[in-house]
């Protein structure tokens, strides 16, 4: 495989480079070739270095507010030279709220302050193999809400409500000794609510009602290629529970990510093999 | 004198002092009314006390430059501020002398630190960004608007253009009626420090140096009051440096500058007096103690032992230090808070002349004027309510201070023996050398951080799974505008002719050895722009 290349670029007048030589030798570090253009650059010397220097990837780094004016204009000139397949990417002191915008505008990605080293190489290398479309392509998102799990004191007294009121049904109630845990199965249309009632103190949802009280435990959304999207994840940096899938209490497997992730919510993620056999846990 | 006779000799001589200045209170009394004494001192004072730490205003100044220190009064409160136009910055001023702010700090934004006007192609996005945009005179008279030049103390974060930026300053002082003699001020004016660490270099180092014994020579004659240099290692140590680098590569660059200026043929105990340095207040907090007291001890002997100073005021090193803007984090920035609070309490036991708290917001943008409010109340209550400045140098004697004070001289000297071995920092700065050992410790310090074997509480640890995101100060971009419109009239409205005599008598001063000062001094009066004035010098001396 051909080795990545990335300028790591300094535009406009700011000449705090302490993030941009640590970015060019974490990337080194990490296998790439990088080529660090120094202080005061203007766009268009950057877009020409870029083009000589056959890079994959550009990196900007500003500290001096100047990101607004600076980064659109990087864009804009490699559009100009033909050259918008090079990914560009930024960090800096920029508040999040200019962080979005110049994502939408083009910056494949804004890396802020208290980003690991490790995430931001696997982030580019993933960026650029893609784009090269060599290795794996970036599994597309999950493909819809698989169920959502509810943690509960006891089945018996929380079914009534879903039953006389909801009017839903029952599809099961299984025993999980592994989790320690009862689930009933509520289907609705494609997706269904799944009661959890704890089998034993000190077993997972016992210790949540104990944290939080009853209430939305996790959502699981359905996924493909579990394997390889938790590889992926792990690549990007993302906290996961269970690296590699466990079986789900329907017998397919399934992977829990930290909750960190997601503000506080618990994902799942369940690789449900076809549309007619649905189901897990 | 090895004996308590040297210390009763202090005691009548501060004594003295006292009465002529008196201290802050006539007793100082904890809460539970144990009377404080200025100073504490061992049992036994012997040759080796005296000689390596001695009592606070003697040589070699361990404890503090002073004979009173913050007994007689605080250190300033100087924090560092400016924004978009002169007149908002002008309004900011105004704001920080009402809430207790002794002395002024200029941030002037990048283009006027690398002497771009703010219309120049270069200027593009960052006119009024990280500080106040500065194009001639007219810029000048509007932030100083009234603020009595001879009542405050203006220390400026100006570097490559300093002459520029010290002449407007004499300029406006003198339209309000003040004569030079009279102003108060620091010129940051560290050329070495901006190729090593910060970036704000115009001319390459030769010329450069000869500016800076210019202003020395000038200011000597004409600003007895004024600092001429701060030479900071403020920098050094946020590109990622440790502590002993700090010293040591800040100390080697004060010894190029004094070494340039005796070459200039200035006299030694004339010029030292006005040096000034800068400092970074970091995280470990005994380190930082022991480094500031270090700092002072081999800066006393360098110039009693290297340069053969006579002047007391010479061997005393006085600096400023604002606390470490590298250890803000974006993440939960109230924490930022505490940092502050301890760095900046670091500063005041080590002994500091001045000191800029941080804003808790400044990982994410300028300060709003609630968060620049709580940073100069930190320093407000550890002033006022700890009482950490009843005593002086209270933890001389320690242990552990007096070791790690020792440690850390006897490693910055190994690497000032190194710099000199290469030939003195300009060469050493030419050669890469400290730029790479200072890359090399910021990319130590990023992998220990990843590997959680250094914790920042908030980032690689304790973190918040929902991060609340705070106001921020945005300068307004409307502020651009007005400040080209304002550049187009002053170009209007001045003598051409008179500018370009100025400028053309300059750039023949340049090319000969003429001190540079009255030069830019009669560009300034005439309205001439920093980038012309800049743009004239670099085509005599290059660019780097």
């Amino acid at each position: 495989m051909e080795k990545i290349r990335v300028l790591i670029a300094k535009p406009g007048l700011d000449g705090h480079d302490r993030g941009a030589l640590v970015i060019s030798q974490a990337l080194r570090d990490a296998g790439m070739e990088v080529i660090y253009t120094g202080l005061r650059q203007s766009p268009k010397q950057i877009v020409k270095a870029a083009i000589q220097e056959d890079v994959d990837a550009i990196g900007l780094s500003s500290l001096s507010g100047a990101h607004n004016v600076l980064f659109p204009q990087v864009l804009k000139l490699l559009r100009e030279e033909q050259a918008e397949d090079i990914i560009v990417f930024g960090g800096g002191v920029i508040p999040l709220e200019d962080a979005q915008n110049l994502e939408k505008q083009g910056i494949k990605k804004i890396f802020t302050p208290g980003t690991s080293t490790k995430t931001i190489s696997a982030y580019i290398e993933q960026a650029i193999l893609e784009a090269r479309g060599q290795g794996d392509p970036l599994l597309a998102g999950p493909k819809g809400i698989d169920h959502v799990g509810i943690a509960v004191y006891s089945i018996e007294e929380a079914l009534p409500f879903y039953l006389n009121h909801l009017h839903l049904e029952v599809e099961k109630i299984v025993e999980v000794p592994s989790q320690k845990v009862k689930v009933a199965f509520l289907p609705l249309g494609n997706f269904k609510f799944e009661l959890l009632e704890p089998l034993t103190n000190g077993s997972p949802i016992a210790r949540f009602l104990e944290k939080k009280g009853e209430g939305i435990h996790h959502i699981a959304l359905s996924v493909s290629s579990l394997q390889d999207r938790l590889n992926q994840l792990k690549r990007e940096g993302v906290q996961l529970i269970d690296e590699t899938p466990k079986e789900g209490a329907g017998g397919y497997p399934i992977a829990f990510l930290h909750p960190k992730n997601a503000k506080g919510v618990l994902l799942e993620l369940c690789e449900t093999i076809d549309e007619a056999e649905k189901g897990d846990e | 004198m090895g004996d308590r006779q040297s210390f009763e000799k202090w005691k009548e001589r501060t004594e003295e002092e006292i009465k002529k200045r008196p201290e802050r209170k006539e007793k100082f009394l904890t809460s539970s009314s144990i009377e404080i004494d200025p100073v504490y001192i061992p049992d036994n004072i012997d040759k080796r006390y005296l000689d390596n730490i001695g009592f606070p205003g003697d040589f070699p100044y361990t404890r503090g430059v002073r004979r009173t220190m913050y007994r007689g009064r605080f250190w300033t409160m100087r924090q560092y501020a400016g924004f978009g136009s002169a007149k908002e910055t002008n309004k900011r001023f105004k704001y920080l002398l009402e809430q207790g702010q002794t002395g002024l700090s200029v941030a002037f934004d990048l283009p006027t630190q690398i002497g771009y006007d703010s219309d120049d192609p270069m200027s593009l996005g960052e006119v009024g960004k990280v500080g106040v945009a500065i194009d001639s005179l007219e810029d000048m008279e509007i932030l100083f608007n009234g603020i009595s030049l001879d009542e405050v103390s203006t220390s400026m974060t100006i570097n490559a253009p300093a002459a520029v930026l010290l002449a407007m300053y004499i300029v406006v002082a003198e339209k309000q009626g003040v004569p030079k003699e009279k102003i108060q001020g620091t010129i940051q004016n560290d050329i070495l420090k901006e190729y090593i660490a910060r970036g704000t270099y115009i001319f390459p180092p030769k010329p450069s140096m000869r500016l800076i014994t210019d202003i020395f020579a000038y200011c000597t004659e004409n600003t007895p009051k004024f600092n001429t240099i701060s030479i900071s290692g403020y920098h050094i140590r946020e590109a990622g440096s440790t502590a002993v680098q700090e010293l040591a590569f800040t100390l080697s660059n004060a010894i190029a500058y004094v070494d340039s200026a005796l070459e200039a043929g200035l006299d030694i105990d004339n010029f030292a007096p006005r040096l000034a340095f800068f400092f970074n207040g970091h995280n470990q907090f005994f380190e930082e103690i022991a480094k500031f007291r270090a700092a002072r001890r081999m800066w006393a002997n360098i110039m009693r032992d290297k340069y053969g100073a006579k002047n007391a005021k010479s061997m005393q090193l006085r600096f400023h230090t604002q606390v470490a803007g590298s250890t803000l984090t974006a993440q939960q920035p109230d924490n930022n808070i505490v940092r502050v609070a301890i760095q900046a309490l670091a500063a005041a036991l080590g002994g500091t002349q001045s000191l800029h708290t941080n804003a808790k917001d400044e990982a994410l943008a300028l300060p709003t004027e609630d968060s620049a409010r709580i940073a100069l109340r930190t320093q407000q209550i550890i002033a006022n309510e700890t009482g950490v400045a009843d005593t002086i140098d209270p933890l001389g004697g320690s242990y552990y201070i007096e070791f790690l004070t020792d440690e850390l001289e006897k490693k910055a000297y190994e690497y000032i023996e190194e710099i000199e071995k290469r030939g003195g920092a300009v060469a050493a700065v030419e050669q890469q050398y400290m730029q790479k050992e200072i890359q090399r410790a910021a990319y130590e310090t990023q992998k220990r951080q990843e590997k959680q074997e250094e914790i920042v509480v908030g980032v690689n640890k304790y973190q918040l799974d929902d991060e609340p995101q705070p106001e921020l100060l945005r300068v307004d971009d409307s502020l651009v505008d007005d400040q080209l419109a304002r550049l187009q009239g002053t170009r209007a409205n001045r003598n051409e002719e008179k500018v370009k005599a100025a400028l053309t008598q300059l750039k023949t001063a340049a090319e000969g050895t003429e001190n540079l000062m009255p030069f830019i001094i009669e560009a300034v009066k005439q309205y001439t722009t920093i980038g012309e004035i800049c743009h004239t010098l670099r085509e005599v001396f290059g660019e780097y």
